[in-house]
């Protein structure tokens, strides 16, 4: 049993570095189950566009989650140990810094790679982009994404600058907004259904990214801290809960329709014949893995965190993080195979 | 916990006023129809090839592709750029040449955003006498630039860098974006 060190924070980065690189081995898995040979004649997008893009659209992922979570912090821990929690949450807002820097700069590199992706072989010019955003509701919501995550920057500048300044309310709000252009571009929505898997859609989102940052931020910022620790993982874990149920209900519910509107398939066939079947089915495992360490961390690990005791938090965090990861990389590819 | 569900709730809000706000309907296509039909045995080749989708197509120049190759797996038979017309996309077919399978592979651009790609054969009973495309879309140079460049003359001398370079850009400025916020944003202490 690996027990919870009391020191500083950086012992505890590695559970970002676990979530990034179990997302990025979900997108290599992802793309290989959905791979297709290529078809004779047609030009192909380069490697570092077929590899490149989802890589890089998970990276956003992740620099989304991590920065929600670090936003949603200060909400979580609440106003009840200023002395001890003051401190930790201006290490937070320095992370929140950074981590909305590498979400804006790469919204901006996704942008240039879908710029490349729907013309193969061309080199990628500015005139091209601009197209590409005035074309295609996917470039809008990226520079959208940009451009609020550049926002959300500036708010944990600002915030670092003078601590009272910025409500964390506004951070939270800012960076949860950031969310919402993406999953309204990727299938989120058919015609028949269209405005409830879009609502549904963009709530698994948000909750899959609340539930994710969240535990993150939480381990990483406070596992040193036996009190504030004790104090914010019961609200945390309310909240993870609450998530765990709307993941499930919204996921389940787009994944469905998504199959069921398919004019060509059945909803067995599609579950069973195809990739997007495929990658729905790996990711109901890691929903359910998840829920499984969830329910270890809410009923073996929470009483004694609550008790002030040492524990295996922060080792059963980092393979929940790594589940999660896998889910989020599997859900980039998701996203975008085609259903056939 | 009121605290956070208040941020909920603006976030709620703001995801409500952005679903009233987006009208059309997003997802990737599939393609429902086509003529000629997936396997098709036909005596003499079609004039076009048309491709049916359950949903629009996004047009735009050079944004879907249909290429017709040959038996011998090289040659190309299509006449002409794709056109879209709501959603359904085709393209000319010249006189088709000897019999064999022919396959249809296309690339289209989905309400969505996201590049939906296919293909499908359909077999030649009967030689014709028609000959081959002189100018074959190719895998590496976009042949179509030249053709468009009088259509756009302003993207002449807007030459494109390939993407490594747009990479390398991001990459350094990320890297003075967190120099930058390291210092704006103190130390650790």
């Amino acid at each position: 049993m690996t027990q919870t060190r009391a020191t500083a924070a950086g012992n505890r980065y590695h559970l970002v570095g676990v979530l990034v690189a179990s997302s990025l081995v979900g997108v290599l898995v992802g793309l290989a189950i959905t791979a297709t040979a290529p078809i004779p004649g047609l030009p192909q997008p380069a490697a570092v566009v077929r590899v490149g893009l989802p890589a890089v659209r998970v990276l956003l992922d992740m620099a989304a989650v991590v920065t929600v979570g670090l936003c949603l912090l200060p909400l979580l821990v609440g106003l009840d140990h200023p002395r001890s929690a003051v401190p930790l949450l201006r290490g937070a807002r320095r992370m929140a810094m950074f981590s909305s820097l590498v979400w804006a700069v790469t919204a901006l590199v996704a942008l240039v790679m879908q710029t490349g992706e729907v013309r193969p072989g061309a080199a990628v010019s500015f005139a091209a982009i601009t197209e590409y955003v005035s074309t295609v509701g996917a470039g809008k919501a990226l520079v959208f994404v940009a451009v609020f995550a550049l926002l959300c920057f500036a708010l944990s500048v600002w915030s670092l600058r003078s601590a009272e300044a910025i409500p964390a309310e506004l951070r939270a709000a800012v960076a949860l907004f950031a969310l919402l252009p993406l999953p309204v571009t990727g299938h989120a929505s058919s015609w028949r259904w269209h405005d409830f898997t879009m609502i549904s859609m963009e709530l698994h989102v948000m909750s899959a990214a609340a539930w994710t940052g969240g535990l993150g931020a939480v381990v990483v910022v406070l596992a040193g801290n036996r009190t504030l620790l004790a104090h914010t993982l019961p609200r945390f874990s309310k909240l993870a809960t609450a998530c765990l149920v709307l993941v499930t209900i919204t996921g389940v519910f787009n994944g469905y329709v998504e199959l069921v509107v398919s004019p060509t398939l059945t909803l067995v066939e599609g579950v069973f014949t195809t990739g997007y079947g495929v990658l729905l089915l790996l990711k109901t495992g890691c929903l359910l893995a998840l829920g499984a360490f969830g329910a270890h961390i809410r009923w073996r690990l929470l009483p004694a965190v609550s008790a002030h005791k040492t524990t295996a938090l922060v080792t059963w965090a980092a393979v929940e993080l790594g589940v999660m990861g896998l889910a989020f990389g599997l859900a980039t590819v998701l996203t975008r195979a085609p259903i056939n | 916990m009121r605290i956070l569900g208040r941020a909920l709730v603006t976030a709620l809000v703001a995801l409500f006023a952005l679903v009233g706000l987006a009208g059309t309907a997003l997802a990737h296509n599939q393609l429902v129809g086509s003529t000629p039909a997936q396997n098709a045995t036909l005596e003499t080749g079609p004039a076009s090839i048309e491709l049916t989708f359950d949903q629009p197509v996004q047009a735009g120049k050079d944004l879907n592709t249909i290429v017709v190759v040959g038996p011998d797996g090289t040659s190309q038979w299509q006449d002409g750029t794709a056109v879209v017309k709501s959603n359904v996309v085709s393209v000319p077919l010249r006189d088709l040449g000897p019999a064999g399978v022919y396959n249809v592979g296309y690339r289209i651009l989905s309400a969505d955003g996201h590049s939906v790609s296919g293909q499908l054969p359909f077999t030649l009973t009967k030689a014709g006498t028609g000959t081959p495309s002189d100018q074959p879309l190719n895998a590496s140079a976009p042949a179509a630039d030249d053709s468009t460049s009088a259509a756009a003359p302003q993207n002449a001398n807007d030459e494109g860098v390939p993407i490594w370079v747009w990479i390398v850009g991001a990459v350094v400025l990320l890297g003075g974006g967190v120099l930058l916020a390291a210092k704006v944003g103190g130390s650790e202490q």
